[in-house]
C-alpha cells in the first residue's frame, strides 16, 4: 500500500512540475467584416511610382545612361537568361579583361540611383544578350537564389550605359558550383534544382 | 512510515528549493519583400501586405504568451533591415509599429540584422546551460532548404540573409529542451528542412509539404489541398 501511495504522490507532483506545450491550432478566423490587408497607394515620386507609371519601351536606346557614370573605371556586363529558372542577371567583367574572367552575378539595384535596365522594358528578358557599361562594385556578401539553391556574387549597381545588342556568349550560366558540378552537401543542391516558388504572401 | 515521510519531505523540499527551470519560447519573423521588386509580377507578387508575417507572429505570440509560466521567457526575433527598407518605401515607421506590438504583447523584442547575429543569439544570447529553448516558431519566406529572412527586398527574387540547412551546424545542438516543440510556418520546410533540423538537434520540427498562405493576415494555412504538415 505504501509504494502505491508514494507513486500516486509522485504522479501528482509530476503534474505540477511538467508543463506539456499546448496543442496548436492551424486556423485563424479574422474578425467579421474586417477588410483584408491591401497595399497602400503608390507614394507619388517614389521609385515604384516612377516605374509603374513611366511608359515601357521595347528596346533600350543605345547610349542611354542612368545613375553615376562619370568614373573612368567601369565594368562590361552582358545580360543572360538562365533557362533553369535561376534569377542571376548575367555576366560582368572588368573593362579590358576577357569574358573568361567574367562572373555570373546577382544584380543589386539602387532604387533612386540606378535600377536594372529591364525595368524600362515591356519584358524582363527584353535585354537578353545586350551589353552595358556598369559602374558599381562587388558586395562583401553573396545572394542566395532560392529557385536553384545556389549562391551568387552580388554586383551593386550605381550606374550604367547601354552599349547595345551583342552575340550570345559561350560562358556557362550559373554559379561556379553549378558549372563545376560541385556538391554542396545539402541534398537539395545535388543535381536536382528546387524550382519551387519559395515565397508566400 | 518514517522512510516514506523522509522521502516525501525531501521531495517537497526539493521542489521548493530547487531553482525553477528557466525556458525560452522563440518566435522568429522574417521580412517582407519590397513592392519595388515585386510590382508587376501578377499572381506571384509577394508581400502585398507588409505585415503578413508579423500578423501571423502576433497571433501566435498572444497564444504562447497567455500560456507561458512566469519562468518562461517569450522572445520575438525580427529581421530588421527588411522592415526598415519597407518603411522607407512606404513612408511609414514600421519599426516603431513592431516595437509597439511587442510592448502590447509583453514579449521580449530583439531585432537582428544578419544571420550571424541570429546564430549568436541562439548559442549565447542566454546561458544555454540554464535556459533551454522550449519552443521555436518561424514565420517568413522559405524553400525546402532555407529560411529566407530577406527575400526580394535587397535583390529581386533573391536573399542576402538566410539560414540554410548547411548553416544549422553552426548552432549548438544542445540549445533546446528535450520536450521542445518547433515549427516552421513557411513554405516547403517539411520537404527537407525538418529532417535536417531533427538530424542536428534531435528535436522534431513541423514543416509544410507544399506552400503556405499568409494572406489572411493571421496564422498561415496550407495553400494546396494536397499539402500537409510533416516532421
Amino acid at each position: 500500500m505504501r509504494p502505491f501511495f508514494f507513486c500516486v504522490l509522485l504522479f501528482i507532483a509530476g503534474l505540477f512540475s511538467f508543463s506539456p506545450l499546448p496543442a496548436e491550432t492551424d486556423t485563424y478566423v479574422p474578425p467579421v467584416g474586417e477588410a483584408p490587408p491591401v497595399a497602400p497607394p503608390l507614394k507619388k515620386g517614389s521609385p515604384l511610382d516612377h516605374l509603374a507609371n513611366d511608359p515601357k519601351m521595347e528596346a533600350l536606346p543605345v547610349g542611354y545612361k542612368e545613375g553615376r557614370t562619370s568614373d573612368p573605371i567601369y565594368y562590361i556586363a552582358h545580360r543572360g537568361i538562365d533557362d533553369m529558372g535561376g534569377q542571376g542577371w548575367g555576366w560582368v567583367k572588368k573593362n579590358g579583361e576577357s569574358w573568361g574572367s567574367a562572373k555570373w552575378i546577382a544584380l543589386q539595384e539602387t532604387p533612386g540611383t540606378a535600377v536594372a535596365p529591364f525595368r524600362k522594358l515591356t519584358k524582363r528578358d527584353g535585354d537578353a544578350n545586350w551589353e552595358f557599361k556598369f559602374w558599381g562594385s562587388y558586395a562583401s556578401y553573396k545572394a542566395y537564389d532560392p529557385r536553384l539553391d545556389e549562391l551568387l556574387p552580388v554586383f551593386v549597381l550605381q550606374g550604367y550605359e547601354v552599349i547595345g545588342p551583342e552575340n550570345p556568349l559561350n560562358n556557362k550560366i550559373g554559379s561556379p558550383d553549378r558549372s563545376n558540378h560541385r556538391r554542396s552537401g545539402a541534398s537539395s543542391r545535388e543535381g536536382r534544382p528546387i524550382l519551387t516558388d519559395p515565397g508566400v504572401d | 512510515m518514517r522512510l516514506f515521510t523522509l522521502l516525501f519531505s525531501l521531495f517537497v523540499l526539493g521542489t521548493l528549493t530547487a531553482p525553477a527551470q528557466s525556458r525560452e519560447k522563440i518566435v522568429l519573423t522574417g521580412g517582407p519583400a519590397l513592392r519595388f521588386m515585386e510590382h508587376g509580377k501578377g499572381e506571384v507578387s509577394h508581400d502585398v501586405y507588409w505585415f503578413n508575417f508579423v500578423d501571423a507572429s502576433v497571433v501566435w505570440l498572444k497564444k504562447i504568451k497567455s500560456e507561458s509560466k512566469p519562468d518562461e521567457l517569450v522572445t520575438w526575433l525580427i529581421y530588421r533591415p527588411a522592415y526598415q527598407s519597407r518603411s522607407n518605401e512606404m513612408g511609414l515607421n514600421l519599426i516603431a509599429q513592431l516595437q509597439d506590438k511587442a510592448k502590447q504583447l509583453g514579449v521580449n523584442l530583439l531585432f537582428f540584422d544578419n544571420t550571424d547575429q541570429l546564430i549568436n543569439y541562439f548559442n549565447r544570447g542566454l546561458d544555454r546551460s540554464k535556459v533551454k529553448i522550449a519552443s521555436f516558431d518561424y514565420f517568413g519566406h522559405s524553400n525546402k532548404a532555407c529560411f529566407l529572412f530577406d527575400y526580394s527586398n535587397t535583390i529581386d527574387t533573391m536573399s542576402i540573409a538566410f539560414l540554410h540547412v548547411n548553416d544549422l551546424k553552426r548552432i549548438h545542438s544542445n540549445i533546446f529542451a528535450s520536450d521542445a516543440v518547433c515549427k516552421s510556418w513557411g513554405c516547403h520546410s517539411g520537404e527537407l528542412y525538418s529532417k535536417q533540423w531533427k538530424d542536428h538537434f534531435d528535436i522534431a520540427m513541423i514543416g509544410a509539404i507544399g506552400k503556405t498562405d499568409f494572406s489572411h493576415g493571421a496564422l498561415p494555412v496550407l495553400s494546396n489541398s494536397d499539402g500537409k504538415w510533416s516532421q
